[in-house]
């Protein structure tokens, strides 16, 4: 029982000394701050994303013109068709809506 | 279709003169001392979430109109509101990450707000959805989902009051900094008159596709009288 107990004593002091060892590292890391010299410098330059922020705003609403353009054409082409349509059967004769 | 009036010719020429004259007055406006200059999205992007939101109380007033009393113009006005709604969304959507990115480090952030944001865009895509691949029900579908999509705007709006999130505050348009009020103003009147003026091409446009529809049966019964 005793033989037992030291090796579970043991066992312990071995996992803590492990784990001592991999975190002094970081704890060494972590006391080891450095100041910045000068101004601190922004890690991201802020200009393109405001650049593709409104380029976006641009091609969208330009996008819906030209597909609103494309919706409006379509309807017009549609109504000289229509009219080519009632034209032909009133030069026959028919009945006009 | 008919001819397009004064009223309107004018209101797309202020609209694009605006959008050379609003850069001008936003890039002279302070910069922010926080945010810096990516700060400068903020006079596009709270504008078109309003949009969003003013687009998505058009398109349910007009579907309440079309669903309560089989009013055929409320449809017409919810069907151009929808369109708007799904493109001031996208623009909310995308403009935001692009901010996010600067100011927050991640494009993205399952908070309150933009989640319930992201739910307002998916409803009123399926709006669109629902109208153009609904069958003889799709109409009527599309604008219960509308009202769903009203229900959501005020959560929208309040979430960053009730939840905690990243995104500012709704307290951040009244307490601006005056000097940044102009350009912020400016760039909210600019992109209400662009979307008013969407607004009148796209009902225009549909009045057009209704009255062409009703056209086309006046000449196919007449085709079959001759």
């Amino acid at each position: 029982m005793k033989t037992r107990n030291r090796w579970r004593r043991a066992w312990l002091l071995a996992v803590g000394a492990l784990a001592g060892f991999a975190l002094a590292p970081a704890l060494a890391v972590a006391q080891e701050f450095q100041k910045v010299n000068g101004p601190l410098r922004e890690e991201l330059p802020a200009t393109p994303f405001v650049a593709a922020a409104y380029g976006f705003i641009w091609i969208a609403l330009l996008a819906y013109v030209a597909w609103l353009a494309r919706g409006v054409g379509r309807v017009r082409k549609d109504l000289a068709e229509l009219r080519g349509r009632i034209g032909e059967q009133a030069d026959r004769g028919g009945p006009r809506p | 279709m008919r001819s397009v009036g004064i009223g309107f010719v004018a209101a797309a020429t202020a609209a694009a003169v605006g959008f050379l004259f609003v850069p001008a007055l936003i890039l002279g406006a302070p910069l922010e001392p926080v945010m810096g200059f990516v700060q400068k999205i903020f006079y596009f992007h709270v504008p078109c979430a309003t949009m969003l939101f003013l687009s998505t109380f058009v398109c349910a007033g007009g579907s309440i109109a079309y669903l309560f009393k089989g009013s055929e113009a409320g449809d017409r006005v919810a069907a151009s509101a929808g369109e708007l709604a799904v493109l001031f969304g996208l623009c909310t959507l995308v403009t935001g990450p692009l901010w996010g990115r600067k100011a927050w480090g991640v494009w993205w952030q399952w908070d309150a707000r933009l989640t319930s944001a992201l739910l307002l865009e998916l409803i009123m895509i399926a709006y669109l959805l629902a109208r153009r691949y609904g069958g003889p029900a799709g109409r009527k579908l599309s604008a219960a989902l509308a009202l769903f999509a009203a229900i959501d705007v005020p959560l929208v709006y309040k979430s960053v009051d009730i939840w905690r999130t990243v995104h500012p505050q709704t307290t951040v348009v009244p307490s601006l900094d005056p000097r940044m009020r102009p350009a912020f103003w400016s760039a909210f009147a600019l992109i209400l008159l662009v979307w008013t003026v969407l607004f009148m091409v796209r009902l225009r446009l549909e009045r057009a596709r209704a009255e062409l529809a009703s056209l086309r049966l006046d000449v196919e019964d007449m085709l079959e009288i001759g």
